[in-house]
């Protein structure tokens, strides 16, 4: 995924050779994810916000929530939309246009895992959650992410801050004043003072293996993933259920290896969903402090 | 990419902070280190001689009578020439410094190498030996299999031989020590927490592994290198039309290394990372010392990058320098 990262063929074949016998260059084993750290609240303007640092990797996520009609047809659903950019400060091949592909690749990632099917069904959030009056007026969540500076691994990382910054946001209570009759538009006062918070309980967390030689490995460094001939992202939620899958990379992978990534991407899944969580709680308890 | 100095990020919990704050403090009010007031800001105030005057040095400038810090960084003073020595700067190259280096591009009768300074570096083909010590002889055909010695995003080690006026250096390799590099991993710290010594190379025979501390903040961590070529087959060697037979014998490539190899190598890189995050000085014996402190407390080296390690680390600084003081 990062490109113009040049290493000498001796270190190919040690990075390869570490892979191999289950040692990589930061002493982690192939299953390991490194620590990381977040963040919430720390946008304003968002209803809710989180950073996440992962090693080098560090990226923002931001929850925005506009009240707006529910889609054509779909009067019960409230509405989704995901946009990642690469922010020129995190690496000198995103100045410009440079970052644009990357961000393409990373936004549709991440909306494949999170915004389900046409109808809406198997999204990230329960939709039907996001309308406060029926075939009138809904919640649109924007989820943004921003690269500030990568080591590999960006769209796992991208995903914790998401989950990390949904369960920060919080939607302000709307008061309906008029305007429940089928026909009238609806009138509406926004309470800023009592705020719901979003269920993130089917939120999923994506997982990715990278397949380096014959073995495959979680949470590249950017070593690492200029090494890649494949890599697989998997997005699993919290009852271990799969909700999304992409395949990047240029070689093709066989079906059994394919489920052993699955299974392995599941059951990291489940620790890494349980540190997460142990995460917010502290950032949002430190929160509460100051 | 991949920087330790970028890299570095640690996870503290409240109580870790803590710790982590009272031995900051420790380790600076211990005697010998820099007072706190030799270290500005951009647009600090510096403090001198304004009746017996000063010079104005780099990193600093005049704004109404007063002389202001351009930079972060530490206050140098030589006799009235008063300049600020920014910390985080790219690497400031010095004649006979040993550099790791990374080779950029295979230029006409050259290599351009990034030794992380302003510009890339300059070795010439008439500044290299060829693998095993022979001299090179001048022929039409080396410079064109130049590749076979080092190619694009090798690493090599190579000493500072002329530094220009316009910023540019060359670099030579005219050693049996310098050259590729192989069998190892590469962590890059910043440049200023490497001090020049008298030895860059260092042989841990102990473990079994080779560090070349380069100037640049470049750190290279490998195996041994194998025994030193004997000096008759170097003989044969040199009798035999020069390069490309040099450099085919000479290029092992990674030799196989053993998992316990792998794991004392990938200590050593983790402590120096540790070590470069913390601000330290990258000194041979402050990491052995290290490498063996994470031994004694049992530290996996899957947890070296944790907020407990990292604060014992500090907290181990500040034990030491509390002791000298």
């Amino acid at each position: 995924m990062v490109v113009g990262l040049g290493l000498s063929s001796a270190e190919k074949s040690y990075i390869a050779g570490g892979i191999a016998v289950d040692l990589r260059g930061d002493g982690r084993g192939r299953h390991h994810f490194r620590d990381f750290s977040i963040d919430t609240s720390i946008i304003p303007q968002a209803n809710g916000s989180a950073r996440l640092r992962l090693g080098g990797t560090d990226v923002i996520a931001s929850v925005k929530a506009e009240l707006c009609a529910p889609p054509p047809g779909r009067p019960h659903h409230g509405k989704l939309e995901i946009n990642v950019e690469c922010s020129p400060t995190a690496a000198p091949e995103f100045e410009g246009r440079g970052g644009e592909e990357l961000s393409m690749d990373l936004s549709r990632a991440l909306q494949r895992s999170f915004l389900g099917g046409a109808s809406g069904a198997g999204a990230a959030i329960d939709l039907a959650s996001l309308v406060v009056l029926e075939g009138k007026l809904c919640w649109m969540l924007y989820f943004d992410g921003l690269v500030l500076s990568s080591d590999g691994n960006l769209l796992d990382a991208l995903s914790i801050a998401m989950k990390a910054a949904l369960s920060n946001c919080g939607l302000p209570k709307v008061e309906i004043t008029s305007g429940t009759n089928p026909e009238d538009d609806a009138d509406f006062e926004l309470n800023e003072e009592e705020f719901t918070p979003v269920d993130t309980s089917r939120f999923p967390v994506i997982v990715t293996l990278t397949k380096v030689g014959k073995h495959y490995i979680v949470d590249a460094t950017a070593e690492e993933e200029s090494q890649m001939t494949a890599a697989v992202s998997v997005a699993v939620n919290k009852k271990g259920s799969i909700c999304g899958l992409t395949k990047r990379g240029g070689t093709g992978l066989d079906p059994s290896v394919l489920l052993d990534m699955i299974s392995v991407a599941k059951r990291v899944s489940q620790t890494l969903i349980t540190s997460i969580d142990a995460e917010i709680s502290a950032a949002e308890s430190r929160h509460d402090d100051q | 990419m991949g920087d330790a100095m970028r890299g570095a990020h640690f996870r503290l919990s409240p109580a870790q902070k803590q710790r982590m704050l009272v031995a900051q403090e420790r380790c600076r009010d211990a005697a010998g280190s820099v007072h706190s007031s030799a270290f500005v800001n951009v647009g600090d105030t510096i403090p001198v001689d304004y009746e017996n005057g000063y010079l104005r040095g780099h990193g600093t400038q005049v704004v109404d009578g007063q002389l202001l810090a351009t930079v972060c960084g530490v206050v140098e003073r030589v006799n009235k020439l008063v300049s600020v020595r920014p910390l985080r700067a790219r690497y400031n190259p010095e004649t006979g410094d040993v550099v790791v280096g990374r080779v950029t591009e295979v230029a006409p009768k050259r290599w351009k190498v990034d030794v992380n300074s302003r510009q890339d570096a300059q070795l010439m083909l008439s500044a290299v030996n060829l693998p095993g010590g022979i001299q090179r002889r001048r022929t039409a055909t080396d410079e064109l299999n130049m590749r076979d010695l080092f190619t694009e995003n090798d690493l090599i080690s190579a000493e500072v031989q002329t530094l220009h006026q316009d910023g540019s250096l060359h670099l030579h390799t005219r050693s049996l020590k310098y050259g590729k590099l192989e069998s190892g991993q590469l962590v890059k710290v910043a440049p200023y927490l490497i001090k020049r010594l008298k030895q860059h190379f260092h042989q841990l025979k102990q473990y079994g592994v080779q560090m070349i501390l380069g100037c640049n903040g470049y750190v290279w961590i490998s195996a041994l290198p194998q025994s030193t070529p004997d000096i008759a087959t170097d003989q044969k060697r040199a009798n035999t039309e020069s390069l490309e037979a040099a450099a085919g014998t000479a290029d092992s490539q990674n030799v196989e290394i053993s998992r316990e190899l792998r794991e004392r190598i990938c200590r050593l890189a983790n402590v120096v990372r540790v070590l470069g995050a913390c601000g330290f000085l990258i000194h041979p014996d402050s990491i052995v010392d290290t490498y063996e402190a994470s031994l004694s407390w049992g530290t996996e080296l899957k947890h070296m990058f944790s907020g407990e390690f990292f604060v014992k680390v500090v907290e181990r600084e500040a034990e030491q320098r509390s002791k000298k003081g």
